[in-house]
Order: structure tokens, then C-alpha cells, then sequence
């Protein structure tokens, strides 16, 4: 066996890949467009302020939160529609943001994301003489 | 008019690594298509996801209704049916009116539950309601003495 995962090495990897990730998924969202900025709201319904993660780098927002409430002892499921699972979202952009001065706020499961546009995109008046 | 709906994240959106490769080739359309009629059907009140769960002195329902003022948010039992409905209200922006949308879901409980004692907790976009079920139902622990 050793020698026909050293002939074809594939084998081997794809098996590791596969129990590596953990299941992650996309949350409901939205974005907005305004002159200054883009609005992202995300639905993360089960996440608490030290769960989330908002990360910017290079053209990529990343947006990772994870479910604050366990299931106590004791308690057993009866009917299930939610799924448990942590959510993650990656958007991408064309990097004509400003990356210092995003802020994003998180308010009963909703997270609102504003990315203001680097002074370089926004609309300006151009004076006719 | 413009609807503003909370949908939640089905395995259709799940990561790529469960989502493509362990389906039927034609569920995505079958998806689609229940959605669709689903849709039509079902249009005037979307629902919200509810786990319901038990212990040994209460009865859980948690729902995800996240985003919404605690005064938006009712709970009411009658006749052995809950009713939870919620209205998401999207701030007033320039050009748009303030816009209401409305959720609305009737569970039916179990009859030993106790109306008067219910409560519920709205906590990070859930919304927690416990309900108490009566003593006489709950499991009874009788020590008896051997002589």
C-alpha cells in the first residue's frame, strides 16, 4: 500500500483534506451602496460580541462567528431546525476601500459592516470654468 | 415594494466540501423548485427556524428572529398553541420609507405545560421561551425505606 501512495500521491492527500475542515456556514446578508460607503449586514443569529471575527486582508473581508449558547445538560432536542453550526463569510473586493476606518458593529445577532470608499472613488464635482 | 426577508441558511449554501460533492446531481434544481413553489404557497408568512427541547421541568422553544426590538417581539399561548410573531423594522433611509415586515409562527405545546408560569429571553438575535410543566408530571423520585 505504501508503495502505491508513494506512485500516487493523491490518494493520501485528498483522505487528510477531507476530515480537516469543520463545517462552517454562509450567513443570510445583504450589501448596500451608498456614496461614501458599502453597508454589509449579516444575519448571525446565536452570536455573541467575543465569538465574532471580522478580519479585512488584501481584497478579502472575512466574517467568522460562532454560536455563544451550548446546549445545557439535561436539555434534550425535540425538533430541530437550526443547524448549530459557526458561520463564515468571505467577501471580496476590488480594494477601492479604506481599510482604517471600517467599523462594524454587532446588535441582536445582526452585524452591520460599513466599508467606507477610499477617497480616490467617491464621486467628486468637477468645477467647469 | 421592497420584501426584507431573514431566510435561514439551508444546505444548499453550506460549505463546498459537504455541499457538492455528497448530493444527488439534480437536487439543486429540485431545491430550487420546492422554493419556488414554496414561495407562492407559503408567501404572507414567511417562517423563522425553532428548536424545541425538554428537561426534566420545562419545555424549551428557541427561535432565531435575529434583529429585532424586544417591544417587536410576541409571545402568547391560547387554547395550547403558541404564537410567536416578530416585526423586523428597517430604519427609515433617504428616498425610503420606514418598512415593517412581519414573522409569524403558531406552535401547538403539550397540554401539561402551565400558562401562567412562561417566560421568555431574547438573547444575541434568539428568543428564548420556557415553559413550565405542571408538578404532576414531572418525574417523581419515591425513596422507599426497606425494612
Amino acid at each position: 500500500m505504501s508503495l502505491f501512495n508513494t506512485l500516487i500521491p493523491s490518494f493520501t492527500r485528498g483522505t487528510e483534506t477531507a476530515s480537516a475542515p469543520t463545517q462552517t456556514v454562509r450567513p443570510a446578508y445583504d450589501v448596500k451602496q451608498t456614496p461614501e460607503a458599502y453597508h454589509v449586514t449579516a444575519y448571525l443569529p446565536g452570536v455573541a460580541k467575543d465569538g465574532l471575527e471580522v478580519t479585512a486582508e488584501g481584497t478579502e473581508i472575512r466574517i467568522a462567528g460562532r454560536r455563544a449558547w451550548q446546549q445545557p445538560e439535561g436539555w434534550t432536542p425535540l425538533y430541530r431546525e437550526t443547524a448549530g453550526t459557526a458561520y463564515e463569510l468571505t467577501l471580496t473586493h476590488d480594494n477601492a476601500i479604506d481599510a482604517d476606518k471600517i467599523s462594524a458593529e454587532l446588535t441582536d445577532g445582526v452585524l452591520r459592516v460599513t466599508l467606507p470608499k477610499a477617497e480616490a472613488v467617491k464621486p467628486r464635482k468637477i468645477a467647469v470654468n | 415594494m421592497r420584501i426584507v426577508r431573514y431566510s435561514y441558511p439551508s444546505y444548499r449554501n453550506l460549505s463546498p466540501v459537504t455541499g457538492a460533492f455528497n448530493r444527488a446531481p439534480w437536487s439543486g434544481l429540485e431545491n430550487e423548485i420546492d422554493r419556488l413553489f414554496q414561495s407562492v404557497v407559503t408567501d404572507a408568512s414567511p417562517r423563522f427556524p425553532v428548536d424545541l427541547y425538554e428537561d426534566k421541568a420545562n419545555a424549551y422553544v428557541r427561535a432565531e428572529l435575529p434583529g429585532i426590538n424586544r417591544a417587536d417581539i410576541g409571545v402568547e399561548l391560547a387554547e395550547g398553541e403558541l404564537t410567536i410573531t416578530a416585526a423586523r423594522k428597517t430604519p427609515a433611509t433617504e428616498g425610503q420609507a420606514e418598512e415593517t415586515f412581519n414573522y409569524r409562527r403558531v406552535l401547538t405545546v403539550p397540554e401539561d405545560v402551565q400558562a401562567d408560569q412562561i417566560s421568555a429571553a431574547y438573547e444575541n438575535g434568539v428568543l428564548t421561551v420556557t415553559l413550565p410543566k405542571r408538578a404532576e408530571t414531572q418525574p417523581k423520585k419515591i425513596t422507599v425505606a426497606v425494612k
